[in-house]
């Protein structure tokens, strides 16, 4: 928490009080959450509110000077109720120090109403001064700004899939990829670049960030993929644009105009689609096909169930309908109410794979791995509910791992998890 | 009642987190019909905004700067900038590669130009990729004031073209706008194809038209967001922003006029015009910036006393009733001002309706300029056509001095912050509306319903 001294005495006001406000309440999941992030944080941040405390304390007590007084607190910011109490402490004490005692206000000289308040960026905290039969009160205000709040991923000891937060910024995240290796090195793509970030004493630390430069304007609900590269580090494949890192050396990118299909779930999978240059979903056209199909229905995302002797293909399409595709026949799954995100994924403990599926709920989304016995979907996980919608969700190259990215609703940052299916419990 | 125009800053042009992609991704294509109470008859920026049309300018134009959802600047058509000189010359980097919809390159002296139209006392240099603003005394939020809608920038005559995500397809004035998708948008091509405007409809005309399934977006008044919630609408509001007041056409001249005002203030029962007349459609207040914006808000009183207005109408020594004006076209007005009326004659105020022609006070709704509570002032007193305020620092006790003095004035009483409030069809996804009641449909798009 940054802190400016924005302390002002400032002369009195006409009496009279507004109501309450009552802003428009979050539901109460998002408000518990509001809580424990607030919470999180002030632990985080050291919740300090001894100076601006402080600050208050010595206007109120200039305005009052030594003696008794009445203190009331009222909140109508977003700290959460212990910090109030905590607040109060502080308050009480630092008035003590200046010789202000708190008492009752039937045996008090004056009476401060103090409001806990916040605008946009800052906490308002404001004391209005009622002293004997002064017809307006005085007040004393400070402002100090309010911390950017930062939370990591959603993760219960109880699920079955599991989310471990690889980063979170500001920026959109289209993908993310984790290195194993000494340090362990996370590359993530977003739409100016690809960030590498080592992970050093418990936390990732920006190694190096490549650009990305690009001339046709990129499409507005961007998407991009992230792969490991056989020879060289990585590929990238964006709308229209493919890029390619250096072999050897210093690392570079080198990107490129490009129509070449980009990879479904890895490279070892050998099925490629088209993907449109000015707009956010695949067209349908495969590469080099599934059994027999050439092409099927746009799609967003595509995840494969492995059959035996062959493969049936779960498409998210742009019809918001589910198509199954098995080298011969096209089905639509039209009961199923899945959002547009699928991704395949394995758990260590199954030879086969398992499709992760967000649902079409709003504001917030889950994610959920299912299993295909026939063509019918069985849920085989936990729903994992995430704070936010989800923006992307690509399997790892050895499936044992998707990178879901989503954004957060309560900070406004977005998240980058890495998803595993745990087995046995 | 009056619309004050200047405003309306829709500004902030927000790009924020609650504009987020759904669980569905979006789709591409459609056309979103809209219909609104305005009626603009030009589609200049400076022309939108004082028909109290905002919106629209976002829709064509592109600023310099947005705010984000905290009201800090972040880069727009800028790429970056440097305050110099104590904040009285700021050097401003533009973006390559952005084209106007006339197949013009953005550049300096096309920015430059824009600027100086909108800004007759700031002297804008173009430099090779940079333009330099100065103004004649420190301006420490002029980032602010670039994100207004005003500022946006445009190339060409009466009919400029802009560099925002939509291009003028269709246009009769005041009656109806159709916009096309500009597919080489510097920040991506939207979601819909096109948008259809409806201008002139008033709440009942919006209403029928999107029960009949003829517009996907419409307005609702704040007097009928209740109403519409009860019949299971999907309702989307604004936080309260929107300022109802009693404007005084000029200063208190006399002590006793002073005292006029201050009687008639204390006369109000503002609760109750926001409760029954508005059915809770704002929320009450003394201040003119809203409690959200501001931190304080909360400490300019509004309650209502009457023996005290009734002291201040016996120093007032009233000789002829004070003329209210109020906007005919605004179905609520007419009511809220007999209120006013009632009010005022229980203290001893007398004051007289009238419709048309110059009158002492006037009742009127003055949007919330800014996601910036110092550009908001500042605007606030560009419409009231009073001495803009120096500004001695950008914190909440500081911005409250101001607004104090303001207040002090007498030239207005706040009554209500209302909500803006739309309404939206089965299948329309990301539309927002900010805060401060701006509407975004830059990211909106069409879901394909399922069969």
């Amino acid at each position: 928490m940054s802190w400016d001294d924005h302390s002002h005495q400032l002369e009195p006001v006409d009496a009279g009080y507004n109501s309450r406000i009552l802003q428009m309440l979050p539901s109460s999941r998002a408000r518990w959450l509001c809580c424990a992030f607030l919470l999180l944080s002030q632990l985080a941040f050291g919740a300090d509110w001894r100076r601006p405390a402080a600050q208050l304390a010595e206007k109120i007590s200039a305005l009052t000077g030594p003696g008794v007084i009445a203190l009331e607190i009222t909140n109508r910011s977003s700290i959460a109720s212990a910090d109030v109490e905590q607040i109060r402490h502080l308050v009480v004490s630092e008035l003590a120090a200046s010789g202000v005692r708190v008492w009752q206000p039937d045996q008090a000289a004056a009476t401060a109403e103090v409001t806990l308040s916040e605008n946009l960026q800052s906490y308002v905290w404001v004391a209005q001064i009622q002293q004997g039969s002064a017809a307006e009160p005085s007040l004393a205000m400070v402002s100090f700004d309010r911390p950017a709040f930062s939370v990591g991923g959603q993760n219960s000891p109880l699920m079955v899939l599991r989310a471990t937060t690889l980063m979170s910024q500001t920026e959109p995240i289209l993908d993310a990829v984790v290195l194993d290796g000494s340090p362990r090195r996370a590359l993530l793509l977003s739409g100016t670049g690809v960030s590498i970030f080592d992970f050093q004493d418990g936390r990732w630390v920006l190694a190096q960030t490549l650009p990305i430069v690009h001339g046709a304007p990129f499409p507005r609900d961007l998407r991009g993929r992230i792969l490991l590269g056989k020879d060289h580090l990585f590929d990238v494949y964006l709308p229209g644009l493919a890029c390619r890192s250096s072999e050897a050396g210093s690392l570079t990118l080198a990107c490129s105009p490009s129509d070449d299909p980009w990879p479904l779930v890895t490279a070892d999978f050998g099925l490629s689609g088209f993907y449109t240059p000015a707009r956010n979903f695949f067209t349908g056209v495969l590469a080099p096909g599934i059994g027999k199909q050439k092409s099927g229905p746009p799609f967003y995302s595509a995840a494969p169930i492995l059959k035996g002797n062959y493969i049936l293909w779960v498409l998210s399409g742009t019809d918001s309908q589910v198509h199954l595709l098995d080298g011969i026949n096209q089905q639509t799954a039209s009961k199923l109410r899945w959002g547009s995100n699928l991704a395949g994924i394995r758990a260590a403990c199954r030879s086969d794979w398992l499709v992760l599926a967000t649902s079409q709920e709003e504001p917030e989304d889950s994610v959920q791995a299912f299993e295909f016995p026939d063509r019918e979907p069985l849920a085989a996980s936990q729903r994992l509910a995430l704070n936010g919608p989800v923006q992307a969700l690509w399997s790892q190259q050895n499936g044992e791992s998707v990178t879901a990215v989503y954004a957060n609703s309560e900070t406004g940052n977005y998240e980058a998890l890495q998803l595993t299916l745990a087995c046995g419990q | 009642m009056k619309r004050f125009s200047l405003l309306w800053l829709a500004g902030s042009s927000l790009l924020w987190a609650g504009v987020a992609l759904a669980a569905i991704r979006p789709h591409y294509g459609g056309t979103l019909r809209l219909t609104m109470r305005q009626t603009p008859q030009a589609l200049d920026p400076i022309s939108l905004v004082q028909a109290d049309a905002s919106n629209l300018a976002r829709l064509i134009y592109d600023t310099l700067i947005v705010l984000d959802h905290r009201g800090q600047p972040e880069p727009s058509l800028a790429v970056g900038w440097q305050a110099e000189s104590g904040n009285q010359r700021w050097r401003i980097s533009l973006r390559n590669g952005v084209s106007f919809s006339d197949g013009t390159k953005m550049d300096a002296n096309t920015v430059a130009a824009s600027l100086r139209a909108a800004n007759p006392d700031w002297r804008v240099l173009a430099g090779t990729d940079t333009v330099i603003v100065q103004t004649a005394e420190p301006h420490p939020y002029l980032l602010a004031e670039l994100a207004l809608p005003r500022n946006s920038i445009v190339h060409g005559g009466l009919q400029p073209s802009g560099t925002g995500p939509f291009s003028l397809a269709q246009w009769t004035p005041g009656k109806h706008l159709s916009l096309s998708a500009t597919e080489q948008y510097w920040k991506g091509r939207p979601f819909l194809d096109s948008i259809e405007l409806d201008f002139g409809m008033g709440d009942r005309e919006q209403s029928a038209s999107f029960d009949l399934g003829r517009t996907d977006v419409a307005e609702i008044a704040p007097e009928n967001i209740r109403r519409a919630r009860a019949e299971g609408r999907a309702v989307v509001t604004s936080s309260p922003s929107e300022l109802l007041a009693l404007v005084f056409s000029a200063a208190p001249q006399s002590d006793e006029e002073a005292h006029l005002r201050n009687a008639l203030a204390l006369s109000l029962d503002i609760p109750a015009i926001n409760n029954v007349v508005l059915q809770g459609g704002g929320e009450p207040t003394g201040a003119l910036l809203p409690n959200w914006l501001s931190g304080y808000g909360f400490v300019f009183p509004f309650q209502a006393s009457s023996e005290r207005a009734r002291q201040e109408c016996a120093l007032a020594k009233q000789r002829a009733p004070l003329l209210l004006a109020y906007d005919a076209s605004d179905p609520v007005a007419h009511t809220i001002a007999e209120r006013i009326l009632l009010n005022a004659r229980d203290a001893g105020v007398t004051l007289q309706l009238t419709t048309h022609g110059p009158a002492g006070v006037t009742l009127a709704r003055i949007p919330l300029a800014s996601m910036d509570p110092q550009t908001s002032l500042t605007e606030l007193t560009r419409t009231l056509k009073i001495p803009t305020p120096a500004f001695t620092g950008n914190s909440a006790p500081e911005i409250y001095s101001t607004e104090r003095e303001l207040l002090r004035s007498r030239r207005m009483i706040p009554l209500i912050h209302l909500r803006t409030a739309i309404m939206l069809g089965p299948n329309v996804r990301q539309v927002a509306l900010f805060p401060d009641g701006s509407l975004y449909l830059n990211d909106a798009w069409l879901e394909v319903q399922k069969p």
